[in-house]
């Protein structure tokens, strides 16, 4: 110990303080990196912008809001209420249960296409029964805690 | 082909829910719906879950619903009692840990006195020990002691913050009585899993480590040369828990053999008079709003469980101590408990 | 073989129901291998040692195998330890030759399972004091190792070390766990937070939040198009699968069924580094790495060889030094216990019959692996051509149920599969590179805590290069690692310019 502690390469390190060691080793590789990016990408990008070879293309015309957005909130939706539905029935499952069924059903005619009878059918169908047989063999036969 | 599945998979479903909603409504305990049991480790593998799943076990056929343990570690578990556990389906097995971790101020403990309601005390542990390479100058605890008093540094490998902690500031404590400022020399080497601090021990990192009896008695049984070989120096659990034990002991080391490591032979002291003991005790804790009903009935249920003598038998198998405790008395027991293990874990740090 | 008149029929039927049930577990994306033996522990309470383990040695195999399937077919990893098998697995699906790749994947991982069961068998005690060898310092090097193979994994060198190091950055988010060592106090939380984070981010829910619901996000932005049915994956029309693609394989094999086994006896060091660590070998050691991340069937069976290969190392610190190789073993710890057996370095001497008993066991899960994953792969391969407004809603469902199940009942863990579907989704529009910043987010806790454990104990950053021959060697492949991911990164450069230049 005493003679590697006057050399370059010694480091001593509190315990009490040492939840930011690491941390601030990687925060420091992060930025420099960072930095590396902006010279080598970065400055290159902005120049052929500014030079007008290249237009920043913000449009979001490529965009499918309504399925895109649609998912978002109704998977928000979604954990919220199958916490609170749960909790009506502790540790039954049921919140799992009876919330995922109309999720299941609402991002099915999301994303589905061309809808018709046969198509809905089989999209209620399954709304109905993947989230039961799911239910049924994890919560119950294999006793998973579910919301 | 697919519709038909469909269709076949929708009939199934149906008769699988009704049949299970008429399961949850039959049994005539005051606890509806299942019931699970939270535990304050994350290891499926060690003592809390085991001493959780024999008494889950066995409420679940005394009451008869359905118990289930979860393995959330300590955190989660208070947060899960807090949120969900006033309807008395979330209920929660720990052990000392629970209030010393406060004692040593970690993150997420909390004074549980007064959070919650302490529940039944169902068994103790009594295998806490503290161990040091076979080849090791330390034959006994008292050799650790007068080390330090020597002026030898000694590191400890320890989990801080706990139970792994409280031996190690006993012997920092007898160090204090025995040799006034010479506690410095009895240094921790904080560490995490049995695995890290074995480890250390084979690294020549730590002089002595805290282990225990179950996770480490093989490795006392290997010969000398081998660099896993280690020996047990203390078990902190009292001479009266480890009279308890089969008398078998544990692998091939007997009770009469560990009796050796224990106060009175092995002498750690905590103050002029008496030696240091700890035993690791595990507990229900309820939340604070609960109903009486319940509480009573998990009592009256275990009374009568402990009362058949079935689940001793199977504690002592897996080399537990069966230390069941009504919630009241247990209150009052853990309330003391903490106090006296306060004084010494305040006046080390 | 004694030890086989004391098997009952019970023995070998539970070692397929365990398979069986472990594929489904593995299968579904959200499910792992290590839930499926913790959901099925309690059950060994009713059975004897030799059934409860031929049960669950059937559930460890048949779980960590049943993760090729979404890694294959739908480009996420059914659990962690397949992330690698997604690189190439995924891009054969969309060559259409999915099938092929599962029955490569299955080959593969009946080779590395065999493997390192007679590794197991054959060299136990003696691995496990190499095991021992490894301390604070070499387990560093080792997944510093693995970290630096993110630089070959990058399609852009400076992106992808980026996004590996923000992996890393996030797995710190929380306290610094007193279970390892820390001193549990929070890093990166804001106050308010603090009542959520206190754990972090758990590796399961961020994983599926990047591959699946970061996947249907990218997916919902197009419009969840059907696509084409002429161009849809034709079934019948797929080339047969034969041995001939394992022609020159050997070596590829036996490494990755090596590595795999090394890795997994290494306590603390984490299955998924074991897949990762084969994969870069296998393209580094290539004649053609280009071609790996294109729907090589040398990265499936890379990737493969090495998670099977794991499941033979996981059980030798456990059976051997008392102490779990992997997430999974640390479950499996629960059935000796319960049963009231004692594991540590004694145990195979004082328990030869159930010692046999378990080699026999994971051999024979292995083969039964083979035999129900190559005869339902017929079925399974059809998974690609349900629409996905009937798949995507129980993919997320599913992922809901993994997540909200890995830490048995936690409902943060489902928001967090949601943050990192969304950070999956914008972030792959700024350059951020999903595999790096993942395989960075897995080991970056283990790198924290043998980088600060090693320095705790000795005082100088100088340790790490002489403690010991192993790490002197691990500091070889180190920088043979890095030279050839720059030396490559440099090569396409001059490639493309050459190409931009005609």
């Amino acid at each position: 110990m005493e003679n590697s502690s006057s050399s370059l390469l010694a480091i001593k390190i509190d315990f009490a303080q040492s939840h930011i060691f690491f941390p601030t080793i990687i925060v420091w590789t992060l930025v420099i990196l960072f930095a590396l990016i902006l010279i080598f990408y970065g400055i290159p990008y902005l120049r052929s912008y500014l030079s007008g070879e290249r237009t920043l293309n913000l449009s979001l015309e490529h965009i499918d809001k309504i399925r895109l957005l649609g998912t978002l909130i109704v998977t928000v939706l979604y954990f919220i209420l199958m916490d609170e539905v749960g909790t009506f029935f502790p540790n039954m499952g049921y919140g799992f249960l009876f919330v995922s069924i109309p999720f299941i059903f609402l991002i099915s005619i999301l994303y589905v296409h061309d809808i018709n009878r046969k198509k809905l059918i089989t999209i209620t169908l399954n709304a109905i029964i993947a989230p039961s047989l799911a239910w049924f063999l994890l919560a119950k036969m294999f006793s998973i805690t579910l919301p | 082909m697919f519709k038909l599945m469909v269709k076949k998979g929708a009939f199934l479903a149906a008769g699988l829910m009704i049949l299970s909603a008429s399961n949850a409504l039959a049994s005539d305990s005051v606890i509806k719906g299942n019931l699970r049991i939270v535990i304050g480790s994350k290891s499926t593998g060690g003592d809390t879950y085991q001493n959780s799943s024999i008494v889950a076990n066995a409420l679940a056929k005394k009451l008869g619903i359905n118990v289930k343990v979860d393995a959330v570690g300590s955190s989660a578990g208070f947060k899960a009692v807090d949120r969900a556990g006033v309807k008395g389906n979330t209920i929660m097995i720990f052990h000392d840990q629970a209030y010393l971790g406060y004692l040593y101020g970690k993150k997420g403990y909390f004074d549980i006195f007064n959070k919650y309601i302490i529940g039944p005390s169902i068994a103790i542990n009594p295998g806490n020990a503290y161990l040091v390479p076979k080849n090791s100058p330390y034959q006994t605890a008292e050799d650790i002691i007068n080390a330090c008093g020597n002026g030898t540094k000694v590191r400890v490998a320890i989990q801080p913050g706990g139970v792994s902690e409280i031996g190690y500031t006993a012997l920092k404590n007898a160090v204090s009585i025995i040799y006034p400022g010479k506690e410095k020399n009895l240094v921790a080497v904080n560490t995490g899993s049995q695995s890290m601090k074995n480890q250390l021990l084979f690294d020549g990192q730590a002089d002595v480590i805290n282990g225990s009896v179950q996770a480490n008695e093989q490795y006392t049984r290997l010969p000398e040369e081998d660099q896993k070989a280690m020996r047990f120096v203390w078990l902190t659990a009292r001479k009266n828990t480890i009279n308890q034990a089969p008398k078998a002991g544990m692998g091939a080391t007997s009770r009469d053999q560990l009796l050796k490591f224990v106060d009175p032979i092995t002498n750690v002291p905590l103050d002029k008079t008496t030696n240091f003991t700890f035993d690791k005790e595990f507990f229900f804790l309820y939340n604070k709003g609960l109903d009486p009903k319940i509480i009573a009935e998990i009592d009256n249920a275990l009374t009568e469980i402990f009362a058949s003598g079935e689940i001793q038998k199977t504690q002592k198998k897996s080399f537990f101590i069966p230390d069941f405790m009504p919630s009241k008395e247990a209150e009052v027991y853990f309330k003391d408990k903490m106090e006296r293990y306060k004084i010494i874990i305040n006046s080390m740090q | 073989m004694e030890f086989l008149t004391d098997l009952s029929m019970m023995y070998f039927l539970l070692i397929p129901i365990g398979v069986i049930i472990g594929i489904f577990f593995g299968a579904i994306p959200g499910m792992t291998a290590t839930m499926a033996v913790a959901v099925c522990l309690p059950l060994t309470y009713s059975l004897n040692l030799n059934e409860g383990l031929a049960l669950l040695l059937g559930l460890y195999v048949g779980g960590i195998s049943g993760g090729l399937v979404p890694a294959i077919l739908l480009n996420i990893p059914g659990t962690p330890s397949s992330i690698t098998t997604t690189f190439d697995g995924y891009p054969m699906t969309q060559n259409n030759q999915g099938a092929i790749a599962l029955k490569t994947a299955i080959t593969a991982s009946l080779f590395g399972g065999i493997l390192s069961a007679v590794i197991l068998f054959l060299f136990a005690p003696i691995l496990a004091d190499v095991a021992i060898k490894f301390s604070y310092i070499e387990k560093f090097l080792i997944i510093f190792l693995a970290l630096t193979v993110i630089a070959s994994l990058s399609t852009n060198l400076l992106a992808g070390i980026f996004s590996g190091v923000l992996g890393v950055l996030i797995s710190l988010i929380g306290v610094y766990s007193i279970d390892v060592g820390g001193n549990g106090e929070f890093r990166f939380v804001p106050g308010i937070l603090e009542y959520y984070l206190e754990t972090g981010f758990s590796l399961l829910p961020v994983l599926i939040g990047l591959f699946g619901l970061g996947a249907i996000l990218k997916e919902a932005e197009k419009g969840t198009k059907e696509e084409d049915t002429s161009q849809k994956v034709n079934l019948s029309n797929q080339q047969k699968f034969s041995m001939k693609i394992f022609k020159g394989q050997f070596t590829n094999l036996t490494r990755s069924g090596l590595i795999g086994t090394f890795v997994g006896m290494l306590p603390g060091v984490g299955g998924s580094a074991a897949s990762v660590l084969s994969y870069t070998q296998a393209k580094n050691f290539s004649k053609e790495p280009k071609k790996f991340g294109t729907g090589a069937p040398q990265g499936v069976i890379a990737s493969e060889a090495a998670n099977n290969g794991l499941t033979g190392g996981a059980l030798i610190p456990l059976l051997s030094l008392g102490i779990p190789g992997d997430s999974t073993t640390a479950v499996l710890i629960g059935a000796f216990t319960l049963q009231g057996i004692q594991v540590g370095p004694l145990f195979i001497g004082e328990n030869l019959g159930t010692w046999n008993t378990m080699i026999l066991g994971l051999l024979l899960a292995n083969i039964v692996m083979f035999i129900t994953m190559f005869y339902a792969i017929k079925y399974i391969a059809k998974v690609v051509t349900v629409p996905k407004y009937i798949l995507y809603p129980i993919i997320i469902m599913m992922c809901v149920v993994g997540s909200y199940a890995i830490n048995y009942g936690n409902m943060f863990d489902v928001w967090t599969l949601l943050i990192f579907g969304i950070f999956a989704y914008l972030g792959g529009k700024i350059g951020i590179e999903m595999a790096p910043f993942i395989i960075g987010f897995i080991l970056g806790k283990s790198a924290e805590i043998y980088f600060v454990k090693a320095l705790e104990s000795f005082g100088t950053f100088e340790i790490f290069f002489t403690k010991s021959p192993i790490a002197m060697f691990l500091w070889v492949l180190i920088i043979i690692s890095v030279g050839y991911s720059i030396y490559s990164a440099l090569k396409g450069k001059k490639i493309k310019k050459a190409i931009e230049n005609k």
